[in-house]
């Protein structure tokens, strides 16, 4: 373990009075509520912005790019062919595309949309009038285009997006955690919510927010996807715990109708 | 052998004076049953009665995300610097089960190469143990792995007599502490109620799964093919709950990660757990524990096997943690008394 400060200096390899890497965001059908959780970042926002030129970015900045992205952050689900389209334009221009938020990476909230017969749930929402408004079942980013880096969760977990993004400007893969957030709630000490009573999504969902929810006395709703080897026999846990299985079915619901594809 | 002793009413003064000289962590009251061990600085904020905490007193020994160094690649040839943060600290009313997974811990990180994280750590971290009178749950199997008495692996021993407690003084810094806080001496009395304390646990404290201890490592050596791990296999959530809570499971995963500026960055070691299905899979995707019955198999025999073929101990310490947390009911002492039973 070396802690002396190193004198020989090699060769510096002329540090280009580089642009920093192009960076824009931009919403689909969605809260926009991921977008606020950057702005929400504080002081780390500064360090962020001290990394990256951020050229789009609806919430916060009027100015538009029309030159190529370095990297693009997609949020929200694509719910109508306007918004194929326009994705798969932003894609053409982008060097690395970002999906973050739910919506975005497991089509989130936006995919119970896909438990109905489309013309019912557009005559719901539009009325008597409901063929004007184009509307299709939920899809999540990745199936339009090509998606290089996915961030989870409703919102997305800050100190999670910071991760992938520095990944990115490094051009490493992102793996996202596939162990359940039981993984992460047991080191945080936490008393368990189903001990509490509490049927909570944490055995089935993908891990890497560090049990933000729980940790802050909440259930977890499932919005991090289902992990890619869930649990096969859930009623061993739902038995003990006197909880019935379809409530944790509709609990999934919520946040994972997408997974069961675009009929 | 040196005894001493404590009055109840003294015991808030004693962590009193104690939390005056270094910080001190004992059992608290989590609310549905549940217990951590957490800073203290009163007697009123512990549970001297509490069953075995969410974690294990390890995660003062090896904390469950632990910075291991700093890093730089700004010139050229990577630089690094090593982390240790070691605060002194005293941790509080440890059952013996406890102490027992601190002493197997202590084995594995003494061995070549040693690490040093965890022994610079261990020598700021002075431990007060308490003794169970009786058991804490159902759940328990301290009897069977010989825990339910002290064993040593601490600095002082507290065991309740009624209105006082006996201290074992064990070390050195013990018996400093002791008498910088000019605690009497037991009596002949006291040393014969603490043998009777010692007498009823005979009778309270039995085998709790009929097996003869020795009996186990020869039910093992014949139970790997056994069905019982394809039982408990298809129970299993893969949560890792199960290690997590382990007093003796160690298995970590190391990381860097890079700062924003990205030329510096750090390295982390997180508590990694044999049960996720990433643990056992190799570069180009191959998984040599694909099977969840395998990777139970493979937490049961790092109990009850191997590390008697090594260390020539248990490294189960009957705490029953895993069983109480365990969301599929997998159970410690019926899996055992199930692969016994395939043996008779």
């Amino acid at each position: 373990m070396k802690t002396a400060k190193k004198t020989v200096k090699t060769p510096a390899k002329a540090p280009k009075a580089a642009a920093k890497p192009k960076v824009a965001f931009f919403d689909f059908a969605c809260c926009e509520g991921c977008q606020l959780q950057i702005t929400n970042f504080g002081e780390l926002l500064l360090d962020v912005l001290g990394a990256v030129d951020v050229v789009e970015f609806r919430e916060a900045i009027s100015e538009k790019w029309d030159g190529e992205y370095d990297v693009v952050f997609i949020e929200g689900s694509i719910g109508d062919h306007h918004a194929e389209e326009r994705l798969k334009k932003i894609r053409a221009r982008a060097k690395v595309l970002i999906a973050y938020g739910s919506c975005a990476t497991t089509g989130g909230v936006n995919g119970m949309k896909n438990s109905f017969e489309l013309d019912e749930i557009r005559q719901s929402v539009y009325g008597k009038d409901y063929k004007l408004f184009d509307s299709t079942y939920t899809k999540r980013v990745d199936q339009v285009v090509k998606v290089d880096y996915y961030i989870n969760g409703c919102p997305i977990y800050i100190p999670e997006l910071v991760e992938v993004l520095k990944h990115a400007l490094r051009g490493l893969p992102y793996t996202v955690p596939d162990n359940p957030v039981c993984a992460e709630c047991k080191l945080n000490e936490n008393v368990c919510m189903y001990e509490r009573g509490l049927a909570c999504l944490g055995p089935w969902t993908k891990a890497g927010c560090n049990s933000w929810c729980v940790n802050n006395g909440n259930i977890c709703y499932g919005c991090r996807g289902e992990v890619s080897n869930p649990a096969k026999n859930a009623g061993d846990v739902i038995s003990k715990y006197n909880l019935k299985p379809e409530l944790i079915k509709a609990k999934f619901d919520m946040y994972n109708k997408c997974k069961e594809g675009v009929k | 052998m040196n005894y001493h002793i404590l009055m109840k009413d003294e015991l808030d003064s004693f962590i009193n004076k104690l939390s005056k000289k270094m910080k001190v962590c004992a059992p608290v009251a989590k609310g549905h049953n549940n217990f951590a061990f957490e800073e203290v600085t009163s007697a009123a904020e512990i549970s001297m009665e509490y069953i075995p905490t969410i974690l294990p007193p390890k995660k003062y020994f090896m904390p469950p995300r632990e910075k291991m160094l700093d890093f730089s690649l700004a010139d050229g040839k990577p630089e690094d610097t090593a982390s240790l943060d070691a605060e002194k600290l005293a941790v509080f009313a440890v059952h013996t089960c406890d102490l027992a997974g601190i002493q197997c811990l202590n084995m594995v990180f003494s061995e070549k190469p040693r690490d040093y994280n965890y022994l610079l750590r261990k020598e700021n971290i002075f431990i007060i143990g308490l003794e169970c009178n009786k058991y804490c749950d159902s759940n328990a199997s301290c009897a069977l792995v010989g825990n339910h008495y002290p064993n040593g692996g601490y600095d002082l021993f507290f065991t309740d007599i009624g209105d006082k407690y006996v201290i074992h003084v064990n070390t050195q810094k013990g018996e400093d502490l002791v008498e910088s806080m000019g605690l009497a001496k037991t009596s002949s009395a006291d040393m014969a109620a603490l043998d009777r304390v010692r007498e009823g646990k005979k009778h309270a404290f039995q085998n709790e799964i009929g097996v003869d201890p020795k009996a186990l490592p020869g039910i093992f050596a014949k139970g790997v093919e056994s069905k019982v791990w394809h039982d408990v296999g298809g129970r299993c959530v893969s949560c890792g709950n199960c290690t997590n809570v382990c007093p003796t499971c160690y298995c970590f995963d190391m990381a860097d990660t890079i700062n924003l500026d990205l030329k510096t960055g750090f390295r982390t070691r997180t508590w990694d757990s044999c049960q996720f299905e990433t643990f056992a899979t190799v570069a180009g995707g191959e998984n040599f524990r694909e099977e969840r019955a395998n990777r139970q198999r493979h937490r049961f025999y790092r109990k009850f096997k191997y590390p008697l073929d090594k260390f020539y101990r248990s490294f189960c310490t009957g705490c029953g943690r895993c069983t109480r947390t365990c969301m599929a009911k997998i159970n410690l002492k019926d899996t055992l008394k199930a692969l016994a039973a395939e043996h008779k």
